[in-house]
């Protein structure tokens, strides 16, 4: 846990982020806007005092209410882990900003947020689906993903059992999607 | 976008009744998308130059380190491009983890990096046990780091052997996996199981360590460094290996960087980055070992990088050995394991980089969020910059040195 | 129904064999009397007025039947030879020790689908295995296996095998091109560059021998190599071995030259689209080559059947059956029974629960033994050419077995690496060794 690091953070960022920088055993945690996605991270790229040149991870989540980004970053100057969201896509068309600019090997990590949660990365030049055929038409990790609708969408529909389009039988009606709870 | 091939169009017989042909064209296979490119990359990769063609690697080829699929573009014997395809071996792990219990999911875990099982759980369990805020027992963590050591052996053994079956040594598989099944048939006497384990826990791991284990665990130390050096002499002092992989595939570091390489990949190039230095866990700090580093960043720097951690892996399972305390190897938790909501990532260095999951907790048994970060998949990313100006044969070369494996790729 | 037809449909399966074959055999014997009785003495005269012809005949299909229990026993030895590199035990199944486990690939290989892919160009699809066997089988003929015991002694012996090695790159790339199969073509195109950059050295590499020999027939060159092990050539033109070693192993396609079948990157090169007999053909082509390389190597720097001494033998023993009268047909009696019984006599007095019929079938057996070893015996010692070919198979399997060796323990080279060595190193070294030998003789015939 390192306090230092979170003042560095709220002293160079405090305007844009959108709510306090939280720390809890070795990673801290900051949130900001989709558009400032870019600029942060080339920030704590490029200075010195941040040095974060180390792209640990970058994936999608979805809240059930909003869609977000989330970066890990790694930096020889502190001790701990450094997770940058970028909070409060839609969830309807979630757009980012890509950051192939600075780190080139996140194009295949967002191929894999778009293709699991239908999040458009602009500027990323290869946004193709990676891991199901270029011709499927849903995203499988939302929370609104739902396999019948799917399969019954595909070449083998009505083949077996759950591929028939039918609701679950013990699903609410307006069947509700999981919402996480913030800590 | 054009095809190359412009030859007559055959047509295919049905397979049920040989009088029927069928509107198919025959036998010209292109591995081109059949619609039109829908990304700048997909435009500039499917679009052929003069001389060139299109040479595809299949799901099913002797050589691929499991089920992926690579489109060259070669022009003659010369590779001028490459895309590789995933997704057949992909299992949906992170969504069915969403609808599992805690417990359930260490199991599902273990066949993303199936070589070596053991890291995959430990970054969950790592990650649940931030979430959890628990304290694992000092002999706990020993042995996880003993079992995990040994399976590092055990997987760069693997590694050494594949590389040099796919340069066309038959030899060397079959005397690296000499060591290999030694350490899996200790990993069976300890866990249960020969390959996915299932072994750690929320605050520790699932058995103590036995006699059967102890007893063949020390009878392979006596002869395990005599054994590598043997294995490594094989192929160290081969001209013809030597002259093959010097200056193969070279990674630069910058470019490593960039891409974000983890691991010995890394490490070849000159980067001193091991999670267990970098950003320690467990009982790392106490233990005393080195991390090799090289600097050519070629597949013969790779290889003998990862044969310098084979030593410092003997060393760091004899420090476990000697300093293994008493106690209990697991920590008390409830049978329902409800963490707190809240997010929690944790990162170990599995033999190919740096794997990490990042778990994301509503305070219900089942995680509402499990992202699992392998390295093998960044790496595959690197083989399309390396391989530009190389022959064919060193396709399954350079993918050899960097060590992917594809369950952790397509997870 | 007629009296024949009612006879015929109570008759059972075998009984109508038998019906069917007896008459058909009795009408084929008698053609075959009379047509022998007609144009016998015609083909009489004819075959013995053309012994030479007759003799290459029975050569020819000599040797071409040879070839394929050649290939079997040198697939087996690698087998197990690199098994056991392997530290694994290799094929232990079929027949003891895995011996016949050759013979059943090869039934295998015969009762296999044979098809031809769709697009691929039948014909020439079709010809390519036979065109690589042939350029391998064809080199048999002119290799001297033992004094008079060769296919024909042709004085440019060594131009045509040569030459006939060169067909084999013609069916490669044959076989590559007709396969219709990007990877096919790889491996077609890869194996003729390959062929053809390493005929040169191999070629180059045995003119200074041809000079110290003065002829081009490998029978002649063999016997210059007779008296003791110095006459040898290795000893004379010690780089030339060398480089023919390293070219024939280029030339053969094995380890490490073996990128044509290189089946970790390009499934199975040309061969990719063959399966059933056809992939037959070029499986044991490819073994016969290496008998072939290895044969020649012998031929040419080891002394061929030359045993590495001066061979005191052949003594002539000449037994004189007839001289012995009655006691012939005592002997011819009573022998076999009494050996029998002799060998049997320590099995069945020294295992107490050994059945009687049990000792005299291992008396039997060992008895047999004794007798054809007793007949080999008198054989080596007194037909030259069984001594000579005894010698010549020995040295020949060592050099396979030095094959097999580098198979099992190199990896194998790139293409571009494998060029280079070629026109870079091995071509230079034979020009080098050429222009030695041409000025040590020069010196030396002064």
């Amino acid at each position: 846990m390192d306090r230092a690091l979170r003042r560095r953070l709220e002293a160079r960022f405090g305007d844009r982020l959108t709510g306090p920088v939280r720390q809890r055993h070795d990673e801290t945690e900051i949130r900001v806007g989709p558009g400032d996605v870019p600029d942060t991270l080339r920030t704590l790229h490029d200075d010195p005092s941040f040095r974060f040149e180390f792209l640990s991870d970058l994936c999608g989540v979805d809240t059930g209410l909003v869609m977000q980004v989330v970066y890990h970053l790694w930096s020889e100057t502190t001790t701990d882990w450094l997770r940058v969201i970028a909070d409060g896509l839609s969830r309807d068309d979630p757009r980012v900003p890509s950051i192939t600019s600075l780190w080139k090997g996140a194009e295949w990590m967002e191929r894999e947020a778009y293709d699991m949660f239908g999040i458009t990365f602009e500027g990323n030049r290869d946004l193709r689906r990676i891991y199901m055929p270029p011709d499927y038409t849903s995203f499988p990790l939302r929370k609104d993903f739902f396999l019948a609708d799917d399969a019954a969408r595909s070449p083998g529909a009505g083949v077996r059992h759950q591929e028939q389009t039918h609701t679950p039988r013990n699903a609410p009606p307006g069947r509700a999607i999981r919402v996480a709870k913030e800590a | 976008m054009t095809t190359s091939h412009e030859g007559p169009r055959l047509r295919q017989q049905s397979q049920d009744d040989p009088r029927v042909m069928l509107d198919i064209d025959a036998g010209a296979f292109e591995p081109v998308p059949p619609y039109p490119p829908r990304t700048e990359r997909e435009a500039e990769f499917y679009t052929l130059g003069d001389g060139e063609m299109f040479l595809n690697m299949g799901p099913q080829h002797p050589s691929t380190h499991g089920v992926l699929r690579i489109v060259l573009k070669l022009n003659g014997e010369q590779v001028v491009d490459l895309d590789p395809v995933l997704g057949y071996l992909h299992r949906g792990v992170e969504k069915i983890s969403e609808n599992s219990d805690y417990h359930h999911i260490v199991n599902q875990l273990d066949p993303l990096e199936y070589v070596s099982a053991l890291f995959n759980e430990w970054a969950y369990v790592m990650a649940g046990e931030k979430l959890l805020d628990l304290q694992v027992p000092r002999r706990a963590e020993y042995i996880r780091v003993l079992s995990s050591e040994l399976l590092r052996i055990s997987s760069h053994c693997l590694f050494m052997g594949w590389f040099a079956l796919d340069l066309g040594g038959l030899t060397p598989v079959l005397w690296s996996f000499i060591e290999r099944d030694e350490i899996v048939e200790m990993l069976g006497a300890l866990t249960g199981a020969r390959m996915l384990f299932n072994y750690f826990r929320f605050g520790g791991v699932n058995g103590d360590l036995n006699h059967e284990f102890m007893s063949r665990l020390g009878s392979w130390m006596s002869r395990a460094a005599s054994h590598v050096e043997a294995n490594t002499g094989l192929l160290n002092e081969n001209e013809i290996f030597v002259r093959r992989s010097r200056g193969l595939g070279v990674v630069d570091r910058e470019t490593a960087l960039r891409m974000c390489m983890t691991g010995p990949n890394l490490r070849a190039t000159g980067v001193p980055f091991d999670v267990r230095r970098a950003h320690p866990y467990s009982v790392y700090p106490e233990l005393d070992f080195d991390i090799p580093t090289r600097s050519e960043g070629d597949s013969l720097a790779r290889y003998l990088l990862r044969v310098d951690e084979i030593r410092q892996s003997l060393r760091i399972i004899d420090q476990c050995l000697h300093q293994m305390p008493d106690g209990p190897v697991m920590a008390k938790i409830p049978r329902k394991i409800t963490p707190r909501p809240g997010r929690a990532y944790a990162a170990v260095e599995s033999p190919r980089g740096q794997y990490a999951i990042y778990m994301m907790s509503d305070g219900t048994d089942q995680p509402f969020r499990l992202r699992i970060h392998d390295p093998s998949f960044l790496h595959l990313q690197s083989v399309g910059l390396l391989m530009p100006g190389n022959l064919v044969a060193d396709t399954m070369a350079v993918m050899a040195s960097l060590d992917p494996v594809m369950g952790g790729v397509d997870k | 129904m007629t009296t024949v037809s009612r006879a015929w449909s109570r008759l059972t399966l075998p009984g109508k064999l038998i019906f069917t074959l007896i008459p058909l055999l009795a009408a084929l014997t008698v053609g075959l009397l009379v047509a022998l009785l007609l144009i016998g003495p015609f083909v009489w005269t004819f075959l013995t007025d053309n012994l030479p012809l007759v003799r290459f005949v029975i050569a020819a299909t000599a040797v071409l039947l040879m070839s394929i229990p050649t290939a079997f026993i040198i697939i087996y030895m690698e087998m197990k030879i690199i098994a056991q590199m392997n530290l694994r035990i290799g094929p232990d199944r079929v027949g003891p020790y895995g011996s016949l486990l050759s013979v059943v690939h090869g039934l295998k290989v015969l009762v296999k689908e044979d098809f031809t892919p769709t697009g691929a160009d039948t014909p020439v699809f079709t010809l390519a295995p036979v065109v690589v066997y042939l350029g391998a089988v064809m080199s048999l003929m002119v290799i001297p296996f033992a004094p008079g015991l060769f296919g024909q002694d042709f004085n440019i012996g060594l131009l045509y095998f040569f030459a006939v090695g060169g067909l084999s790159v013609v069916g490669l790339m044959m076989a590559g091109w007709s396969s219709y199969n990007k990877y096919s073509l790889l491996g077609g195109l890869r194996s003729a560059a390959q062929v053809i950059s390493y005929e040169i050295p191999l070629t180059l590499s045995v003119v200074g021998l041809l000079m110290l020999a003065g002829t081009m027939s490998l029978n002649t060159i063999v016997l210059n190599q007779s008296g003791s092990i110095l006459d040898w050539y290795i000893f004379r033109q010690p780089l030339g071995f060398l480089i023919f070693f390293i070219a024939a192993t280029a030339e053969a396609n094995r380890t490490p030259f073996d990128l044509t079948e290189a089946d970790s990157e390009i499934v199975a090169g040309f061969a990719t689209e063959y399966s059933g007999m056809r992939f037959g053909f070029f499986f044991f082509a490819e073994y016969v080559g290496v008998f072939i390389v290895s044969a020649m190597t012998v031929t040419l720097f080891l002394g061929g059947w030359n045993a590495p001494f001066d061979w005191p033998w052949p003594i002539t023993v000449n037994p004189d059956p007839g001289s012995l009268g009655i006691l012939l047909l005592i002997l011819i009696g009573v022998v076999p029974v009494l050996s029998t019984l002799a060998f049997a006599a320590p099995f069945w007095l020294l295992r107490s629960n050994m059945p009687g019929w049990q000792a005299l079938i291992i008396g039997f057996v060992i008895s047999n033994l004794v007798a054809v070893a007793a007949v080999l015996g008198w054989a080596f010692i007194s037909f030259d050419w069984v001594v000579g070919l005894l010698w010549f198979m020995l040295k020949t399997y060592a050099f396979v077995f030095t094959f097999v060796w580098m198979r099992g323990t190199l990896p194998r080279v790139r293409i571009d690496q494998l060029m280079g060595f070629a026109w870079k190193w091995l071509l230079p070294a034979s020009l080098l060794n050429l222009f030695v030998t041409a000025g040590a003789l020069i010196v030396l015939n002064r």
